[in-house]
Parts: structure tokens; C-alpha cells; sequence
């Protein structure tokens, strides 16, 4: 069975079709390992889990105390 | 020229500068002439400005004869020629920008300037800040001075050469994923990737907003802190730059570290550590201890998720190359142009998700700093590179152990630890509380002034 935090090739591809780039056939498997290093994280996360809720929008009247 | 005067520190040559016994005509001369011999093997210079240097130089004798006391005046630097220049060209390493000349200063530049340095030239970067320049590239790669064969590190790769090599006094650097701490790591000098806020970053060109941080490089702590005396301090013109206080940095250096409490992350930082790089950084947490530091193990678990930050780095650097990118593809490194483009194939959400992951390492990071002074970890996990590697297209993106303080912003101290059996530099770097530089200097300092790692000299 594939692991579900694998980065397949097809799915490199439809990326690549989405976002309207060009990368050489010839580079899709470095390209693939780039991504799939630096998905693994966000798709081993269970993003319920994480009880931040940053990002968020401060607002301050004063620019001096939003620098600490 | 002799030694003593290329490797000078910035407190020598304010001494000697004042006793008269040198100036900085002298000074740049020398400097110059070693330029001339050393650069066209080391390639660390992508521009020299010789007449311009030497005018900074005769008009900081002026002042010194006038009794200006600015500790910089008649300090010979250089910058990374991602660093705006006015009326000097800036190429970013790249052929896109080969022959770009800004009609502003950077802040930091700036802030040098009017410190009263001299202004060797611009030292070369990978390009924009991310990309090692392969062979044919318009500009040549810089060579490390402690081994040709080796990168010096990058991107601040010409900062580190030419201060190894005793070319400048010292450099900028900018530091999105370890670029400062990299090359500091590789040729064996100090580099400070300050608190994000703490330096500015207008008018030098952007990988990643919210991860790019300017500092400076050198060859000793205390030159460093000098450096960052220079330019810290709060700039209206970019907008993550803070008012927090500026402290002194030079100052309490000489203060020991009895009961100064140093965490040691145990997780992820020694993933793939090589062990030459894990003796010399346990040998360093010993002379710590000796020095009367009280060293302890810490957990941060949410630094599994460090690598993560590719992905902000990516999305963030394609966002601000894509039109460049689409409209002059070839003005671009095939490596570094597939870099870029894979921030292209990141979704919103994927982006969201890594800033989620980064907010619980800052989280989890400032509850530890609650309990130490300062985090202590190797900088880099293995030596310099050879090049036969670094430059293969397929050697892709080594895992690290600098991006984790980039995502937290934390000021970050890189420093030498010792020397590989194979004569190349190793490193540790110490990291602190927001706008605490004056803790990690002052460590660093305590621990350089116990070791004779950075009186040692490359073999150029």
C-alpha cells in the first residue's frame, strides 16, 4: 500500500499543470524530493491538534507596543 | 603585508589608528594589494571599489585627526552584493541584476557608512540569496580559503571567504535558512543572524520576508558586536523593523558566564550530526561548563517540523521572483530557477500549515528560554562540501540545523569549535531570547577568549 504522505509523481505533475510553470521532465525527481522534505511535516501534522490560532491580524494604536 | 594587519580585529586597528603607528590609507592599501593577489583564486569579490575606498580612507583619517572616536572609522568592510548600493552595481549573484546599479544605499549600508567604514566592495552571494552559481554562471562561485576544493558556505559565500582569507575586516551577511551562520560555520569566522526586527532589511533584496534577517560577519565576537553596533536600531522604512532598545554590545563582553544557564536541544539538532562535529561541539559545552556555565539537556519536539520552512522559503522567494521568473526564465540558474518554481507548486494551505507548525516552534522555543539563557547546538552538521557535490544538480537541499532560528527569529551566534582531520573549520552556534544579542555575544566572547580557534589561519 502507498503511504499517504507520499508525493507522487502524478500529483507533481498536476501541480505543475495548476500552477501554470515549467519544470524539465528531466528535473521532476529532485523537484519531487524538494516538496515531499518539506511536505512531510505539514502531512504528518493533524491540524486540529495544534491549538494555536496565529496567524492573526494585531491591532494596535501605537506601533510601540506591538515591538515587544 | 603581514598577517597581523590582514587579520586585525576592529579594536587593533581603532588603537593603532589613534597611536598613529597606522591609518587607513595604510590599512586599505594593504588590503587592497591582497585583494589583488588572493581574489582572482578565491573569486569572493564581485565588484571592487578601489577609488571609493580609498577616498573613505583618507577622509576617516581626517576625522581621526579631528579626535573622532567612532569605533568603525577607518574600518575596512564589504557587503554582499545583495546589499543596494548607490551608484554601485548590486547583481545579487545573478545575471538578471549583472549590471544593475541602484541609486540608493540599503539601511544597513547606510548606517556603515555614515559609521565612518571604508567601502572595500561587493562581495558575491549565491544567487539571490539561494541558489550556489553552477559552472558557466555569468559570476564564478567563491572558493573556501581553507580548502579550494570546498565551498565556503552560502549564500553569504564572498563574506566568509573574504574574511577567512583576511581581505575585509568585515562583511555583511543576510540569513533566510543559515546563510550568515553557513558560511561563518564553513571558513571558521563569527557571523550574528540578529532577532528579526533588530537590523533592517530595506534596500536589500528579499528571498523570504519572514524569514530574511541582515547581520554581521567577522572574525572575532567582539568585531561582530561592533558591526551590529553599527546599524541595529529601528528604521521606518521596513516595516518589520523594531524600536525595541538598542543595547550596548561591546560593553559587557568581558563579563564571565558563572551561572549563565545553557539548554542543549537534544532533538533534531543531532540528526546526521558527523561525529568530528559532535566531538568539538561536546568539547565546546566543556569549556562552558569549566568556565562556570551551568549546561543542561532541553526538549523542543516541535522542531520535527522545522524542515517545513522550505516551504514558507519557497512560496515566499516565488512569490517575489514570478514575474521575473515567467518573463526571463533564462536569466536564471536551471537549480535555482527549479528551487523558486517549487514554491510555485506549494497550496495556500500547505503555506498556512508550515506557519502553524513555525508558531508552535516559537511557542514551545520561548517556554525552554523561560528556564536558559541561551540554546547551544552544532551549526552545521557535517564540514564544508566539496564542490564535486555541491555543484551536482542533484545534490538538492541538505537538512540543517540553522532554519529553526530563523522561524523563531531568535538571535543566533556562529562560532568556531574546532577543525575537521581534514583541516576544515567546525562550528556551534548559541542562540537566545529576542533582542537578547548581548547574551549570545557575550557567551560567544567567554568562550572564544578560552580557545585559540580563531587566531588559526587558512593556508591561501
Amino acid at each position: 500500500m502507498s503511504d499517504p504522505h507520499e508525493l507522487t509523481l502524478e500529483e507533481l505533475r498536476e501541480r505543475i499543470r495548476a500552477a501554470g510553470v515549467t519544470i524539465a521532465e528531466h528535473r521532476l525527481a529532485m523537484v519531487r524530493k524538494l516538496l515531499a522534505d518539506a511536505l512531510a511535516p505539514v502531512r504528518a501534522l493533524d491540524s486540529r491538534a495544534i491549538k494555536t490560532v496565529e496567524p492573526a491580524v494585531k491591532f494596535t494604536a501605537r506601533r510601540e507596543a506591538s515591538d515587544e | 603585508m603581514s598577517d597581523e594587519i590582514a587579520y586585525a580585529t576592529i579594536a587593533e586597528l581603532g588603537a593603532r589608528y589613534r597611536k598613529r603607528d597606522l591609518s587607513p590609507v595604510e590599512v586599505t592599501q594593504a588590503l587592497l594589494a591582497r585583494i589583488d593577489k588572493l581574489d582572482p583564486i578565491l573569486h569572493a569579490f564581485v565588484t571592487l571599489t578601489a577609488d571609493r575606498a580609498l577616498a573613505d580612507a583618507r577622509a576617516a583619517e581626517d576625522a581621526l585627526r579631528k579626535g573622532d572616536s567612532r569605533p568603525l572609522l577607518g574600518i575596512p568592510v564589504a557587503h554582499k552584493d545583495i546589499y543596494l548600493t548607490r551608484g554601485i552595481r548590486t547583481t545579487g549573484g545573478s545575471a538578471l541584476l549583472a549590471d544593475w546599479i541602484p541609486e540608493e544605499d540599503s539601511t544597513c549600508v547606510a548606517r556603515w557608512r555614515d559609521a565612518g567604514t571604508v567601502l572595500l566592495g561587493k562581495l558575491i552571494t549565491h544567487e539571490f540569496a539561494f541558489g550556489l552559481q553552477m559552472p558557466g554562471h555569468r559570476f564564478p562561485a567563491a572558493r573556501n580559503p581553507w580548502n579550494l576544493d570546498h565551498i565556503p558556505g552560502g549564500s553569504s559565500s564572498g563574506s566568509g571567504a573574504a574574511l577567512a582569507a583576511g581581505l575585509v575586516v568585515g562583511a555583511t551577511g543576510s540569513d533566510t535558512g543559515g546563510s550568515i551562520r553557513g558560511p561563518a560555520a564553513f571558513c571558521g569566522i563569527v557571523g550574528l543572524k540578529p532577532t528579526y526586527g533588530r537590523a533592517s532589511r530595506a534596500g536589500v533584496l528579499s528571498l523570504s520576508w519572514t524569514l530574511d534577517h541582515t547581520g554581521p560577519m567577522a572574525r572575532t565576537v567582539q568585531d561582530c558586536a561592533y558591526l551590529l553596533q553599527g546599524f541595529a536600531g529601528h528604521d521606518p522604512a521596513d516595516p518589520a523593523s523594531s524600536r525595541a532598545p538598542v543595547h550596548d554590545y561591546v560593553a559587557p563582553l568581558g563579563r564571565d558566564v558563572g551561572g549563565v544557564k545553557i539548554g542543549v536541544p537534544r532533538n533534531y539538532f543531532f540528526d546526521g550530526v558527523d561525529p568530528e562535529v559532535g566531538r568539538a561541539f561536546e568539547d565546546a559545552l566543556g569549556t562552558l561548563r569549566e568556565l562556570g556555565a551551568e549546561v543542561r539537556d532541553v526538549q523542543i519536539p516541535s522542531m520535527a517540523g522545522a524542515p517545513s520552512f522550505l516551504l514558507i522559503l519557497m512560496a515566499e522567494a516565488f512569490a517575489y521572483h514570478e514575474r521575473d521568473l515567467r518573463e526571463h526564465p533564462e536569466l536564471y540558474g536551471e537549480v535555482l530557477r527549479e528551487r523558486i518554481l517549487t514554491g510555485a507548486l506549494v497550496t495556500a494551505s500547505e503555506y498556512m500549515q508550515a506557519q502553524r507548525i513555525r508558531a508552535e516552534i516559537c511557542r514551545e522555543t520561548a517556554e525552554v528560554m523561560k528556564s536558559v539563557d541561551v540554546l547551544a547546538t552544532p551549526t552545521a552538521v557535517k564540514p564544508a562540501t566539496p564542490f564535486s557535490q555541491a555543484q551536482n544538480p542533484d545534490f538538492g537541499f541538505p537538512r540543517s540545523n540553522m532554519p529553526p532560528f530563523n522561524l523563531t527569529g531568535s538571535p543566533t551566534l556562529a562560532l568556531p569549535c574546532g577543525f575537521s582531520s581534514s583541516g576544515l573549520p567546525l562550528s556551534f552556534q548559541l542562540s537566545g531570547r529576542a533582542f537578547e544579542e548581548g547574551m549570545v555575544l557575550r557567551v560567544g566572547h567567554a568562550y572564544e577568549q578560552a580557545t585559540a580557534w580563531h587566531t588559526r589561519r587558512p593556508p591561501v
